[in-house]
């Protein structure tokens, strides 16, 4: 069976700094992948280079083995990859239904005349897409439903925005969902609890993750494989026992072994956002 | 051709005039823009304020035909009065306008804009009347002051407004390059956010903005009164847009853009105008505006920064 | 698991404190919307269709006309600006291809007389082409060269149809009037659909009405569907709705040129209706009242159109002098009405209002008395055949006799009193109570000398002072939503 995602030699630099170096990994379909590395790092570009926010300079990008690259982001999300922000970036004055009914846009076909003179058709669409909005909300148990349908976005506390930033991403009906520090921002049982989302999210909604994280106990209680950055350039890759133990990652977030203590970046069991 | 080349020197000559003045006005935007991310739409009016204000001093300090004060000495105030009277309306401006919008929606200040910019014209016809207002400008420099270089005549009063709009640019060039001020200024232009944490009084730094900004298109304003004589309350609607268009054509939040910009765009304008027809005169701005946009939207001088995500 | 109850509810709770914290207009209008909609529809529609029967007053059948024209006016720029976003500053010019296309369609211009079920549509199609293309270069870039764009469309519109009434093409020594120049087009033919002519004011209002109705209709549809939502996503993040799924690009478009095509076909509804288009119906002035409209509305509600169109349409005629009232100037009325209520709204605690008021009174009075004493002759003086308002302003308000001078002085007060507002939004709340005195009472002078002489630019200078004060201190007009804009 061919990868669901492929990066291929990918480079991005901006200006004189080279964010993203020859970069190459793969995502077999029903993965949980985890992208870790230091702030600065280059991660968050990554996902921004595959849903075409950032068109590399070089290298090839697959889904599905077709070229994602030169596609406009909205394409990108036509084909079935879908993401969070890490800066949560929700529709914050509409309601949490109406966030997760305007991500369904791209698989609604009414036309204008039919909206106007509310054909059959059309109201079949809408009735399917609230519905869809419904059932995705509820993968997040009693948090969005009922009367917060109806409330607008910003009026949800922290925690539930990124859940709805989730279930947004995931009307889109996507085949690959990429989820950018998902945690940032959440205490500890809101992150446990989020763990066993992710795991739910690949059994019970079949979706391939592309997760980034700073929280180590996310990443360990997840992934079926790790990829560690560094400066733009794949550092390690493989189970999480085997990256977390090798020693260009442990350089990368500690500093070189002689000293050098500014640059020490641990890896944080709770992260903040940045 | 032969007519062609024949007043082609003429035209030049003209195009640099027009284009000093344009210049001026583009700054304005420019400057703004480069600090606030920010179009604004009452700049032109500022402009128009300022050649109301020439007239009015001119008004008092030649009350029939001679000047009450030496000639030079009437050109100077006018300058300086319109440019502080114009500098004063742009704080106010920022002021009521635009100081409470820094963070709202995207279209909120351009809407107050809008409104402080029909709110101005229609102060000026109010107390102004509709009518167009004169400057007599051969009271004050005779129109037999000039250069003839046989192919092209340059008048005094357009050697003036060429070497006033030169020295400005010169001014401020030095401001924004070695002053503190012009370091504060480029610094908020960059983050506003980031330059407030390190100490730049970032309210101070954006009310002098538009304070030089303004004063530059008040100064324009008088210097168009004393070349084309004539002043009304709508000039400033035509000569904004005009402006916008050579900030854009230089590269918008550039500053040396706007000045090479302004030059461009009087250029072009001139030429077509003489060289075409007279009646489509502010059509061809309009034309340069979106072939800019089409062909290369960051601008002559331009540069894009990577947008952040 | 019951991880996050805490402060989750907080907002909940507070519906009941909030629901009190509500104006009474909101209490009404939240009332009216919890009507049943066919109550609410019938109650909408039954006043405006009956009105041809209850007055037969041509003037004010032609005064709702232009309410509605605005209306839909004001709903089709609403899609632009309240739904997608976009500063749209040559809706005008759209408005005013429909007219000329129009007029050059039924008219003996060219004498081609086109079938009114053809030009009408067709004006609305050649807007939104003409708004596509204009869309296509600047839209790409960012809102605000859109903005700029288009205001230079309006403007060059309003040019070309001056100019080309002395058309030469290349190549042909013929000149040919285009548009009549400033003349403009006479002589439109009327609206004409199935053997019936519109020719009467009550017609045209129906025409009107009827087109208000369906454009509501249509633009509540489509804002509740999924172009609305898509749009109202681009509004609020556009990177994001981009992210999930949306063409952002196309859907602005989309908008963009949707609000065009409303504002073409009404304006071949209109220059039918006048049965003539000049230059001067589609300048700058008709933009400005229509953005008034939005605003005063508030950006993205449908009522509020509406009403934003009926306030800003009644404006000019409430300040038309010569309208009188149990014998007083209509227009005075206003103003001195409408200065005491703004201050009662704005002065915090109410109380202040008197002593301010006294003072102003007595201080008023005192300084008439001086300058009377002074120059006995040179002042208006009060006249018992006057309007009771007229007769105490003439005791309060030292006002010169000599009608230059009065002018004069009226437009430096006028100067004196903006550059005084100005100044009042920076000083501490405590030290605005002795200059807000001078203020007043300069603007009462400033209303005397020059506001009430001039009510078309008093109409034009209030436009664009709401313009401002609506932005910077209620965004949302009066029946918007406030937008919450936090990260």
């Amino acid at each position: 069976m061919p990868p669901l995602l492929q990066i291929d030699h990918v480079s991005k630099h901006f200006g004189g700094l080279q964010v993203v170096r020859d970069l190459s990994f793969s995502v077999e379909p029903g993965q949980i992948v985890s992208l870790i590395g230091p702030n600065g790092a280059g991660k968050t570009t990554v996902l921004n280079l595959i849903t075409g926010l950032y068109r590399p300079d070089d290298g090839r990008i697959l889904f599905e083995d077709r070229e994602l690259v030169k596609l406009t982001p909205h394409q990108i999300t036509e084909r079935g990859i879908a993401r969070t922000f890490q800066s949560l970036r929700l529709f914050l004055n509409m309601s949490v239904i109406e966030n997760v009914m305007a991500a369904a846009y791209s698989h609604t076909q009414a036309q204008l005349w039919q909206i106007v003179l509310r054909t059959p058709f059309y109201r079949a669409e809408e009735a399917r897409i609230r519905q869809l909005a419904e059932e995705k909300l509820a993968f997040f148990g009693e948090r969005l439903q009922g009367y917060r349908f109806d409330q607008p976005a910003y009026s949800l506390s922290y925690a539930n925005r990124r859940r709805l930033e989730i279930a947004r991403a995931m009307a889109t009906n996507p085949k690959l969902l990429l989820l950018d520090e998902p945690a940032a921002g959440m205490n500890p049982n809101e992150t446990l609890e989020l763990t066993d989302l992710i795991g739910e999210l690949r059994t019970r909604g079949n979706y391939t993750i592309l997760i980034i994280e700073h929280d180590m106990q996310v990443i360990e209680g997840v992934s079926d494989k790790v990829i560690a950055l560094d400066y733009g350039e794949k550092i390690a890759e493989g189970s999480y026992q085997d990256v977390v133990s090798n020693e260009r990652v442990i350089e990368a977030y500690l500093g070189r072994k002689h000293g050098n203590s500014k640059s020490a970046r641990p890896p944080s069991t709770n992260s903040s956002t940045d | 051709m032969q007519l062609f080349l024949a007043q082609l020197p003429q035209q030049l000559v003209n195009g640099l005039t027009l284009g000093a003045v344009y210049a001026l006005i583009a700054l304005g935007y420019s400057m703004v823009y480069g600090v606030l991310g920010l179009l604004n739409f009452a700049h032109g009016d500022v402009y128009m304020v300022g050649a109301f204000i020439g007239y009015g001093v001119f008004s008092v300090l030649v009350p029939v035909s001679t000047p009450l004060i030496p000639a030079a000495l009437v050109i100077a105030v006018m300058l300086l009065i319109a440019m502080l009277g114009t500098g004063l309306l742009g704080v106010g401006i920022e002021w009521i306008a635009y100081r409470r919008l820094r963070n709202a929606p995207r279209i909120a200040p351009l809407i107050s804009g809008l409104g402080v910019s029909f709110f101005l014209q229609n102060a000026i016809l109010l107390t102004q009347s509709a009518k167009y207002r004169t400057y007599r400008t051969e009271l004050l420099i005779p129109s037999s002051w000039r250069l003839d270089f046989g192919v092209a005549q340059l008048s005094a009063t357009r050697i003036l407004v060429i070497a006033v709009a030169v020295l400005l640019m010169i001014g401020l060039t030095w401001l924004v390059q070695r002053t503190r001020l012009g370091r504060a200024m480029r610094a908020v232009s960059i983050d506003r956010e980031a330059a407030a944490m390190m100490g730049v009084d970032v309210d101070r730094v954006i009310l002098l903005t538009f304070f030089i900004g303004s004063a530059l298109a008040g100064t324009a304003g008088v210097l168009v009164g004393l070349v084309f004589n004539q002043v009304w309350h709508f000039m400033g609607f035509t000569a904004g847009l005009k402006g916008f268009t050579a900030a854009v054509l230089g590269g918008i939040g550039n500053i040396p853009g706007a000045m090479l910009g302004g030059l461009v765009l009087g250029m072009v304008e001139t030429l077509a105008v003489g060289f075409i027809s007279s009646t489509y005169k502010d059509v061809i701005a309009f034309v340069v505006l979106v072939l800019v946009l089409l062909i290369k939207p960051s601008g002559l001088l331009g540069t894009r920064a990577p947008q952040k995500v | 698991m019951s991880v996050d109850k805490f402060g989750q509810d907080e907002w909940v709770s507070q519906v009941g404190t909030r629901r009190r914290d509500e104006t009474r207009l909101q209490l009404f209008i939240r009332r009216l919307r919890e009507l049943p909609r066919l109550v609410q529809i019938g109650l909408l529609i039954a006043l405006p269709l009956a009105l041809p029967l209850l007055t037969a007053n041509d003037y004010v059948l032609r005064v709702a006309g232009l309410i509605c024209l605005y209306s839909v006016l004001a709903l089709g720029l609403n899609i632009v600006v309240g739904f997608v976003g976009l500063l749209d500053l040559g809706y005008v010019a759209f408005f005013g291809m429909g007219g000329y296309g129009y007029a050059l369609l039924s008219s003996a211009q060219f004498n081609i007389h086109v079938p009114t079920l053809i030009s009408v549509p067709l004006m609305g199609l050649l807007a939104a082409g003409m708004g596509i293309l204009l869309g296509l270069p600047s839209l790409r870039l960012s809102g605000d060269y859109l903005a700029i764009v288009t205001l230079g469309f309006g403007q060059v519109f309003v040019q070309l149809t001056t100019a080309m009434n002395r058309v030469q093409f290349p190549g042909s020594d013929q000149v040919i009037n285009l548009t009549g120049g400033p003349n403009g087009i006479p002589d439109l033919d009327r609206l004409h659909v199935f053997g019936l002519s519109a020719s009467s004011v009550t017609a045209y209002y129906y025409v009107l009405l009827a087109s208000l109705v369906i454009v509501l209709i249509f633009v509540y549809r489509l804002n509740q569907s999924r172009l609305g939502r898509a749009w109202r996503a681009i509004r609020e993040d556009s990177l994001a709705a981009e992210a999930m799924g949306i063409p952002t690009n196309r859907l602005r478009l989309l908008g963009f040129a949707i609000g065009a095509g409303i504002a073409g076909i009404m304006g071949a509804i209109f220059a039918a209706w006048q049965q003539s288009v000049f230059p001067g119906n589609f300048d700058v002035t008709l933009l400005i009242t229509l953005y008034a409209m939005v605003v005063l509305g508030g950006v993205g509600s449908l009522y509020g159109m509406v009403l934003g169109a009926f306030v800003i349409t009644a404006l000019p005629e409430v300040l038309r002098p010569g309208t009188q009232i149990a014998g007083m100037e209509l227009a005075q009325i206003a103003f001195y009405g409408g200065t005491l209520a703004l201050l009662t709204i704005l002065i915090r605690p109410r109380w202040r209002l008197v002593p301010i008021l006294a003072a102003l009174a007595v201080g008023g009075v005192i300084i008439h008395a001086v300058f009377a004493g002074l120059a006995p002759d040179a002042l208006l003086v009060p006249d018992e055949k006057l309007s009771l308002i007229s007769n105490l302003v003439q005791h309060w308000l030292p006002i010169p006799l000599n009608v230059p001078l009065a002018t004069n002085l009226g437009n430096l007060a006028f100067f004196a009193v903006v550059i005084l507002l100005v100044l009042l939004t920076q000083v501490p709340k405590n030290a605005r109570i002795f200059p807000l005195i001078v203020t007043l009472y300069l603007l009462a002078f400033v209303w005397e000398t020059r506001l009430s002489k001039e009510p078309s630019t008093t109409n034009l200078l209030l436009t664009g002072a709401m313009l401002v004060i609506l932005m910077n201190y209620r965004p949302q007009g009066l029946f918007g939503q406030r937008r919450v804009e936090i990260a």
